[in-house]
């Protein structure tokens, strides 16, 4: 069995759960105090995959940011992936969304970027999808944290991106 | 001589001397008036006389006061003992084991000194027919650095490309080491600005962690006892020596060869 070492690094604005996502997907909890990430915080999850590589996501989560250009670039260097996470309820956190894409694509080429509206279980999905046509936003998936809703399917989606 | 002439004389005769005593008086109530109305007259006056009694006061008043306070903090600590001692416990323990853990690193560089100069080509020929010193090689020997792991790093990312553990030692989860260890690195270099400056060691403790930065990967070691200079120069010259013999490009492509190269390597080195 091989193994393998890829660095994923949660970005986006302030509170829009970037660490709920991280901390669903290690240790498949939740919880709703909010508490601001200062820094970075790191965690790991192998996942095997079927043809037999063992992948080990090496997940940073990053401080949230505004502007993506205020991240520490140090953090987001030698990243294999991109999750930009944005609130569903917020339009503030994906009106700019496309600028915020093209800077990270611009300063980090190469680089997996996957798209992420979070908190799908407080919106009405229908009327969230219409507002992010409006706003242009080409998201690869809507997930919850809370509940669990996709966040499986989107690293999951990841890990095969990287280890094709 | 008219009568009021002649009265005139017989009193400038009888009052000259208490006419003298009255100028004299006045000449002095005048002068006192002066020094009380001008503030620096007085201040040269007065001065003196304050700084004398403020003196004797500071003098005084440890004498007076400290009495007072011992009794008031005896009182106070003897009603608290165990508040004081959870208080202190933690702070001296740390204290004193870090003194002596200081204490014993400036005794083994003094002790290292002595021996190179002891050990010298002039002296080895006296040593192999005097008696050895085996109290100072036992005291060096006994708190000597020792590397108990290395990771080998990429710079960027953070990710573990290989890694050498004593059998005895380990850790928590080695990327996550690996990971943070580049977040702290980065934070501590992006804090700072220092140019092109990078993060040399770690300590914490009796633990030292070295590290050696390279063009695309650095190299943490975790020392255990006393991280000297000499130590230091040692380490370097070997991580360095490993560098340029044991790592090819394409082994930081191979985490599995690349580990297996470094514990070959690190388990035949005396650090």
């Amino acid at each position: 069995m091989s193994k393998l070492s890829k660095k994923i690094a949660l970005v986006g604005p302030f509170g829009v759960g970037k660490t709920s996502l991280f901390r669903r997907f290690i240790d498949d909890a939740f919880s709703e105090d909010y508490k601001s990430t200062l820094g970075v915080q790191i965690q790991k999850k192998v996942i095997h995959m079927d043809n037999g590589t063992a992948l080990s996501m090496i997940l940073w989560d990053t401080e949230g940011h505004e502007e993506i250009s205020e991240s520490r670039s140090s953090y987001l260097l030698g990243s294999h992936a991109f999750i930009y996470v944005f609130d569903l309820t917020r339009i503030d956190t994906y009106k700019n969304i496309n600028q915020q894409i093209d800077f990270l694509k611009n300063n980090y080429p190469n680089v997996l970027i996957k798209i992420v509206g979070n908190k799908l279980d407080t919106v009405v999905v229908k009327r969230v999808k219409e507002s992010l046509k409006d706003h242009n936003v080409n998201y690869d998936c809507l997930t919850s944290a809370k509940t669990g809703v996709n966040v499986a399917e989107l690293f999951v989606d990841i890990a095969v991106d990287l280890t094709n | 001589m008219e009568q009021n002439e002649r009265l005139k004389l017989l009193k400038k005769i009888l009052l000259t001397e208490e006419k003298e005593v009255t100028d004299s008086l006045i000449a002095d109530v005048e002068q006192l008036s002066n020094t009380l109305n001008q503030p620096i007259e007085l201040a040269l006056k007065v001065d003196p006389l304050i700084d004398k009694k403020i003196n004797k006061l500071v003098d005084d008043m440890p004498k007076k006061l400290s009495p007072v306070i011992t009794s008031a903090l005896k009182a106070e600590i003897k009603n608290s003992q165990d508040a004081v001692v959870e208080a202190l416990f933690p702070i001296i323990g740390k204290m004193i084991k870090k003194y002596i853990a200081n204490e014993i690193k400036l005794l083994n560089e003094r002790i290292n000194i002595q021996l190179k100069k002891a050990f010298s080509f002039k002296n080895f020929f006296r040593s192999k027919f005097g008696k050895r010193n085996i109290a100072n090689e036992i005291i060096v020997n006994s708190n000597q650095a020792s590397v108990l792991q290395i990771f080998v790093i990429e710079k960027t990312s953070g990710i573990l490309v290989a890694k050498y553990a004593k059998d005895e030692f380990d850790t928590m989860d080695d990327d996550l080491i690996a990971g943070m260890l580049t977040a702290i690195k980065s934070f501590v270099e992006d804090a700072f600005k220092l140019g092109n400056q990078n993060l040399e060691t770690i300590v914490y403790e009796l633990y030292t962690l070295h590290i050696q930065n390279f063009h695309n990967y650095y190299v943490t070691a975790v020392v255990n006892g006393t991280y000297t200079n000499e130590f230091k120069d040692i380490l370097e010259d070997t991580i360095l020596d490993f560098a340029e013999k044991g790592i090819s490009k394409e082994d930081i492509n191979n985490s599995e060869v690349f580990s297996s190269r470094l514990k070959t390597y690190f388990s035949e080195q005396i650090i």
